[in-house]
């Protein structure tokens, strides 16, 4: 891995992210015959890889685990084509027709790029705290950390499903499993069957009305104080190793000041998972909505893939057939839905029909995709766009023969 | 500019973690850690832990689960 020149490498569509929903879009774009590439920095599988039991996404009665499924979805990505390279994401540039994507070492050139980028652990921001993260006694993964934890005593930061349910798995390992609860007694964010089964646990003591109020220890961690919310008392207790889940943060830093994001840092996207930026679309835990699961993500990655097919089929339509060619054209933009525009139709058949020497005519309907139209500047329909040079010329709103001859 | 190959196949965490951090610790910046692993687990902490401290990481999918980290010391 010596310094070299960076590689340009040009693709049709690069996706940031191998989780479910990058995947998934992987899985249409590659089957639409796109040349796909899909980044990702380090597991492919996102965030599912840290989920031991998926007991809810369909299709798998018995339940899976995480990164059973996730093999599963990147093996059929990589059955469609889509080439796969694990590396981050230094840098981007979204606007404008061909997109940039900076890694360390390659350059790619992308039509349509797929934000997939998913979020990461949220911390708690507690004294000490990055002393101890990742392998000094801080863990965001029971999958990874539960066996070297077995006969010992440990700490669960969180109250949601996946403190409850990864809490529920460390008990089969360790000898204690302490829960730190920010609520009064009884009071849990996760699901009323985890609640329930975690609460008949006994391996299990909660610890209520409590946060983290510093992280103590030498090379490794010793022991977590935690103060009591409602006391204000503050109690050192002593643990092999601290698991933290207490949600997640949308990895976007690469994307500010080009995508719009919310206030958190999730990016905003609509339901075609269009983002602010033409070409460039939003799936999965990054993207603003309602609920994060894998069956979500999959949703999105299945519409993003297919908008992206539509979008590069239109950019070269809108290239090769609409603004290029020697010859003047005219652009017919309709809604076939409308009885007016299609009267018209005729209209623009007998003008195609007696001058197919003096230009070359283009219908475009409306009634399936705006895309096209607003590539051209056109919200009313329907509309004549005279095309010179690969530029709009003129529009005519009242089509008729006379006026749109006397454009040419 | 040296690199170093470990072979931390069939090993789980976290000992492919700690092998990687003390090879680190003896190489000059620009050297080039391969790291040989084939449990996911490792695929986590190690790019995460290296990527932290500021390296660069760059990882190979040499077979269906087994991968080479490529960790150049910055």
């Amino acid at each position: 891995m010596a310094r070299r020149e960076k590689k340009v490498e040009e693709y049709d569509v690069v996706i940031i992210g191998g989780g479910a929903g990058g995947l998934t879009a992987g899985i249409y774009c590659g089957r639409a015959k796109l040349n796909t590439l899909l980044i990702e920095k380090s597991l492919v599988g996102g965030l599912a890889t840290y989920t031991n039991d998926i007991e809810n996404y369909p299709g798998f009665p018995e339940g899976s685990t995480g990164i059973g499924l996730m093999n599963l979805f990147q093996k059929q990505a990589k059955r469609f084509g889509v080439k796969f390279k694990l590396t981050d994401v230094k840098s981007v540039e979204l606007e404008g027709e061909v997109k940039t994507v900076e890694t360390f070492r390659t350059t790619y050139k992308a039509k349509v790029v797929i934000i997939a980028t998913g979020g990461r652990p949220r911390v708690t921001g507690a004294t000490n705290e990055e002393k101890f993260l990742f392998d000094k006694g801080i863990s965001f993964c029971a999958t990874c950390d539960a066996a070297a934890n077995t006969g010992k005593d440990v700490l669960v930061i969180g109250s949601g499903d996946a403190a409850i349910e990864e809490g529920m798995f460390l008990t089969k390992f360790a000898r204690k499993v302490y829960v730190s609860v920010m609520h009064d007694t009884g009071k849990m964010d996760c699901n009323e069957i985890a609640k329930e089964a975690a609460l008949a646990n006994p391996k299990m003591e909660f610890l209520w009305n409590t946060v983290v109020d510093s992280f103590e220890g030498d090379d490794y961690l010793d022991s977590v104080v935690l103060k009591n919310l409602k006391t204000g008392d503050s109690q050192p207790l002593k643990v092999d190793e601290c698991f933290e889940f207490i949600g997640y943060i949308p990895n976007t830093d690469i994307f500010k000041g080009q995508i719009d994001l919310t206030k958190q840092g999730y990016v905003l996207g609509n339901e075609q998972m269009e983002t602010n930026i033409e070409g460039v679309y939003v799936v999965g835990d990054v993207k603003e909505k309602f609920l994060k699961q894998v069956a979500t993500a999959v949703g999105d990655g299945a519409i993003a893939g297919f908008a992206t097919e539509k979008y590069i089929a239109e950019s070269e339509m809108f290239h090769d057939q609409i603004i290029g060619g020697e010859i003047t054209g005219v652009v017919y933009v309709y809604n076939a839905a409308d009885a007016k525009s299609r009267e018209l139709l005729t209209v623009i058949q007998e003008l195609e029909e007696d001058n197919t020497d003096k230009f070359r005519v283009t219908r475009v309907d409306v009634y399936k995709s705006l895309g096209l139209a607003n590539r051209l500047g056109i919200k009313e329909f329907p509309c004549v766009a005279v095309i010179k040079e690969g530029k709009v010329d003129k529009y005519i709103k009242n089509i008729t023969k006379e006026e749109i001859l006397a454009s040419i | 500019m040296n690199e170093i190959i470990i072979d931390a196949l069939g090993e789980a965490c976290p000992v492919p973690l700690i092998k990687a951090q003390n090879a680190i610790k003896e190489m000059a910046v620009g050297d080039v850690l391969v790291l040989q692993v084939d449990h996911s687990c490792a695929m986590k902490n190690v790019p995460e832990w290296a990527r932290k401290d500021g390296h660069n990481v760059e990882i190979e999918e040499v077979d269906d689960g087994e991968w080479e980290v490529i960790i150049e010391k910055a």
